[in-house]
């Protein structure tokens, strides 16, 4: 007989949380249920049409003609969450766009075109904050210290515009792994404030409303495909709130943003039409640790890949990157792996070899997260990494390493080495876990 | 409508393992772990998942709040039930077999061998790949319980109650990377419903 505990235990009418405020928050949430009947054999689960009339009823319940702002951002979460707001609110609401400096080449000018076309016309307020959040950033180089940084200033920002509009309210287009992440302790999205505790009211002078909370990416697309989004914008690359900030791993300056800005465009032109789910550039200083317990990871490489040592070289880079291992935030080092170039041209082409050199290295190490593989270095080059990252994923909570063609790697690695100041490309061969999708 | 709720654990993907049961046409939600029995019928449950969570469950002393209701739901409740992650662990544990720390922690793809295609494992064998993202494991399993599946890391990958109505996985079914995810919670939904 299993059930061996058969204490009675009290009835509870509320559930208990365990200290946490968001939990009981969000689990008293039901996880957008359509309500039954008419569910077909076919049609099983998520329903666009039927979520964006229960969510526009809801916005429209709880605003009660009082006014509204939206954080818009072009992406694919905002953009929809500002669609849905504006059918159930109509002029009440007001869009604002907040260009944070973090944004690509020519990026902000571009969404704000965009959205005010047809068909969608929605009429976008561009604030120019870049040198606010630059401010904010200065002199953090810690991965959560610079998302709790932005988080503050992005919030400052908002505060003030719904002061000068009189808005009770902020829409934002907040998705299911931004809350898991932030309550989870794996990262702190910037557009998540209960589950830190953060209270909004009381802090910005807003209510928050997040109609896409219990969505993930892919049915947010869905959604965005119900309201006649154009295909550019319902399937747009998604790009972070806090944007280059956390491609720009460690301290920010100038320098590397600049060469970040021209390796992202040089990847996303590059690794575009390849359909991944996520591609992007991020970029390292050449700073390596001399933490003699990393002289074993060589030997241990060399192992994996079944080459003599001496065609190996490790580098565990000084700052750290973010992970998640067995569900728990995992801040550690950045491990580049060369081989000679022989071996280098032969490995390239051999994905899987490559996903076994690295979880042979991430699971004997527990202060790495991450691994690189070298494509490309320029000697006597400048003192910067770029790392490439592509992935396949459906909703960004496990993420698989795209197979790119080691020829297109080659390629792009060419071209970003012109970039001055950058001696390395590397690409990284971590899934999602034990690497995330983003750096920091 | 069936309905499973799922036991909130902290764990990252416990709100994707409701979608999973969503994506089947079943209804589902998140719940506490200090849900009690009594609840889960008044909610007319037909089955429960317990998710997974970063917690270590080595000593059932001194565990946080949430495993430790865990625990007392996990060894009161008699609906068919699915522990994934870490409440395969405490699963474990509350009947009597051991865990610890992983030898070698597996993170991401694991390619599971299928040692018996017994009820949730129906038609997924001889071996598909799964994600996974555990530091300890179960290294003795409980009496009662058969093996149903390993990896090249882990010997207790998947496991079943003689009473074919309790079951344990390391990996994690509802993750999108896991080949046979779906397969498995359908046949886990195959039980609810007998």
């Amino acid at each position: 007989m299993v059930n061996t505990d058969k204490s009675p235990t009290p009835p509870i009418s509320e559930p208990r949380n365990s200290g946490n405020p968001s939990v009981k928050n969000k689990l008293s949430r039901s996880a957008s249920i359509p309500s039954g009947g008419w569910l077909s054999a076919q049609v099983q689960g998520f329903h666009p049409a039927s979520f964006l009339s229960a969510q526009t009823a809801k916005l429209r319940e709880i605003t009660s003609g009082k006014k509204a702002i939206a954080a818009i951002s072009g992406g694919v979460d905002s953009t929809v969450a500002t669609v849905l707001a504006k059918q159930a609110l109509g002029d009440n609401l007001i869009p604002v766009l907040i260009d944070t400096g973090f944004m690509r080449l020519d990026e902000p000018e571009k969404v704000r075109a965009k959205l005010s076309s047809p068909p969608l016309g929605i009429k976008v307020r561009l604030i120019h904050a870049g040198g606010r959040f630059l401010e904010a950033v200065k002199g953090t180089f810690l991965a959560e210290e610079k998302r709790n940084k932005f988080r503050e200033t992005f919030y400052q920002v908002l505060k003030d515009e719904a002061a000068r509009e009189g808005c009770e309210f902020l829409v934002q287009g907040t998705i299911a792994p931004d809350w898991i992440e932030t309550q989870g302790g794996i990262k702190t999205q910037h557009n998540v404030l209960e589950q830190v505790g953060i209270d909004p009211v009381a802090t910005y002078g807003f209510k928050v409303l997040e109609p896409l909370a219990d969505l993930y990416k892919d049915q947010v697309r869905s959604v965005g495909r119900q309201l006649d989004l154009p295909p550019d914008l319902a399937g747009r690359q998604p790009f972070p709130g806090p944007g280059l900030l956390v491609r720009c791993i460690g301290a920010v300056t100038k320098t590397k943003l600049q060469v970040l800005k021209s390796a992202t465009q040089l990847v996303e032109n590059k690794l575009g039409p390849l359909s991944y789910d996520q591609y992007f550039a991020a970029v390292i200083e050449n700073d390596f640790s001399s933490d003699p317990t990393f002289k074993a990871l060589r030997d241990n490489s060399a192992e994996a890949l079944g080459l003599p040592t001496n065609e190996v070289r490790t580098d565990v880079f000084e700052q750290r990157v973010t992970g998640v291992k067995g569900d728990v935030r995992s801040y550690g080092r950045l491990c580049g792996v060369k081989l000679i170039e022989e071996s280098r041209e032969a490995y390239g082409w051999l994905p899987d070899k490559l996903g076994r050199l690295q979880s042979a290295l991430v699971e004997k190490s527990q202060d790495l997260t991450r691994v690189a593989f070298l494509v490309k270095e320029k000697r006597g080059g400048g003192s910067l990494s770029v790392v490439i990252r592509a992935v396949t994923t459906r909703d960004f909570m496990t993420a698989a390493v795209a197979k790119v063609p080691w020829k297109v790697l080659k390629d792009i690695a060419d071209s970003i080495l012109d970039i001055e100041d950058v001696s390395r490309v590397y690409y990284d061969i971590t899934p999602k876990p034990p690497g995330t999708v983003e750096f920091e | 409508m069936t309905f499973v709720p799922v036991v909130y654990v902290k764990g990252q993907y416990n709100h994707l393992i409701t979608r999973s049961l969503q994506d089947l046409g079943i209804e589902s939600k998140l719940l506490p772990s200090s849900t009690t029995p009594e609840e889960l019928e008044r909610l007319k449950a037909d089955g429960l998942v317990m998710g997974g969570g970063p917690q270590s469950v080595r000593q059932l002393e001194n565990l946080p709040r949430e495993l430790a209701d865990a625990v007392q739901l996990i060894r009161g409740v008699t609906l068919p039930m699915l522990c994934i992650c870490v409440t395969h662990q405490l699963l474990a544990k509350a009947f009597g077999g051991e865990t610890d720390i992983a030898k070698k922690p597996e993170y991401g793809p694991v390619e599971i061998s299928v040692d018996s295609e017994d009820t949730i494992l129906t038609g997924v064998g001889p071996s598909f790949t799964a994600w996974e993202s555990h530091t300890d494991e179960v290294v003795k399993s409980p009496p009662g319980f058969h093996l149903l599946a390993h990896s090249d890391n882990c010997t207790a990958q998947a496991m079943r109650h003689e009473n074919g109505r309790i079951f344990g996985v390391q990996f994690h079914p509802e993750v999108s990377h896991t080949s046979k995810g779906s397969e498995i919670f359908r046949n886990f939904l195959q039980t609810v419903r007998q």
